[in-house]
């Protein structure tokens, strides 16, 4: 290794780096600066993350890379073991256990129902969701330990569906719970289920704990100010033209 | 006599075999003696197993379709990505391969689309990948004016 390539790898250019990382604290309202409503806002914003940071000399200092290092050690431990709580509330609970019989499989991705929400990080909502059942699916909710997540199965779950105008049916299950993969169908196939829980392990692989703390902690990040000044001199980030695009 | 031979060939002669043929298969793939060994780790690492079968056809983004009936139902179709794929991330999703190979490799069909291929249409647009979760995924906004007034908070 010739010396000044040590030295990028020691002293990395913070500055061509700059826009790259900023790009990911600021929301596209900050970078707005309009009196629109927070009605226009996107539902979420999301970089890359993988392919910037993968090489020790993209990152923008040593910290930061093992930080990333140990977001991919403790993502790869929670991808692999997904425990769904048992939730299964109309037919779709049937596709749900076309996924666990052999021809679909999910014991291959580590997915294993449990009984109890005491031991599960995944809630899978199959089914229509009642007014008489939201407070008990709530409640099993809160009893899951952290971090949890939710996936909305079916028509029903995703929306009320079918009984949308139904005097008794709650319209969608995400009006009681945080809900993150949605997947359609009534019901979905158990092939459209694992497509969803396939997604759910990628979302999950994005998190960036670790990354987060870091940052946080870290007495070398600028204050939120100056990142949007730097932000706001060079061209804005192409999630913010989207939200202003209609 | 030969019942007991044809349980030694099936016992040791047939799966030495199929092995040689698994090394051939990538040997046609890459080349070289290296690369011979090389192609079967890959595969380990693609695939999680190691596998061999014919070249049924590629599409048009370069997905490579391989069948071989030796293996179970469910086992004996599969495709590797295009070289995309594995070059930058290994970011693979199963809405990468185009619907005419779909029916195919979820036994839709037994004939493959370059057997029987698909009927060309007008309206039948260029198939596109799953882009949630990626900086080009859809996002959804309200083009009706809001029913209710949101609180905002003072500065």
């Amino acid at each position: 290794m010739s010396l000044s390539r040590a030295t990028k790898i020691l002293l990395p250019n913070l500055s061509k780096f700059q826009p790259l990382i900023c790009a990911r604290f600021i929301h596209p309202s900050d970078t707005l600066q309009s009196d629109k409503p927070a009605d226009n806002e996107p539902a979420q914003v999301l970089q890359p993350i993988r392919s910037e940071m993968g090489n020790i000399r993209n990152a923008p200092n040593k910290g930061e890379y093992i930080a990333t290092r140990l977001d991919d050690l403790v993502n790869y431990v929670k991808t692999n073991s997904l425990w769904p709580m048992t939730f299964g509330l109309a037919c779709c609970a049937v596709e749900m256990m076309h996924f666990a019989a052999p021809r679909y499989d999910m014991d291959r991705f580590g997915v294993v129902f449990r009984a109890s929400p005491r031991q599960a990080d995944l809630m899978i909502v199959a089914g229509t969701l009642t007014n008489k059942m939201a407070p008990a699916l709530r409640k099993v909710y809160d009893q899951m330990p952290d971090p949890k997540w939710v996936l909305s199965m079916g028509s029903c779950a995703n929306g009320g569906g079918y009984y949308h105008y139904s005097y008794s049916v709650v319209r969608g299950c995400d009006r009681v719970v945080p809900v993150d993969i949605y997947v359609p169908g009534c019901p979905p196939t158990a092939e459209a289920l694992l497509y969803g829980i396939l997604q759910l392990q990628k979302k999950i692989r994005r998190s960036r704990m670790a990354s987060f703390w870091y940052r946080e902690h870290s007495p070398k990040i600028e204050s939120r100010q100056e990142v949007l000044n730097n932000l706001l001199s060079s061209e804005p980030p192409k999630q913010a033209q989207q939200a202003s695009g209609h | 006599m030969t019942g007991v031979v044809k349980f030694l060939h099936r016992q040791f002669v047939v799966p030495f075999s199929e092995m040689m043929k698994t090394f051939q298969h990538n040997y046609a793939q890459d080349g070289g003696y290296f690369p011979r060994i090389r192609g079967v780790l890959t595969q380990i690492a693609r695939f999680q197993e190691i596998k061999y079968g014919d070249h049924v056809g590629t599409d048009e983004l370069g997905n490579k379709f391989y069948e071989n009936n030796r293996f179970f139902v469910g086992r004996n179709r599969w495709v590797d990505y295009n070289q995309e794929t594995w070059a930058d991330k290994w970011d693979y999703n199963a809405s990468q391969i185009t619907p005419e190979w779909h029916r195919w490799l979820h036994y839709m069909t037994d004939d493959p689309p370059t057997k029987v291929p698909p009927k060309q249409r007008p309206f039948l647009i260029k198939h596109k990948r799953n882009m949630t979760g990626t900086n080009d995924c859809y996002v959804p906004y309200s083009t009706t004016r809001p029913k209710i007034e949101s609180w905002k908070p003072p500065n």
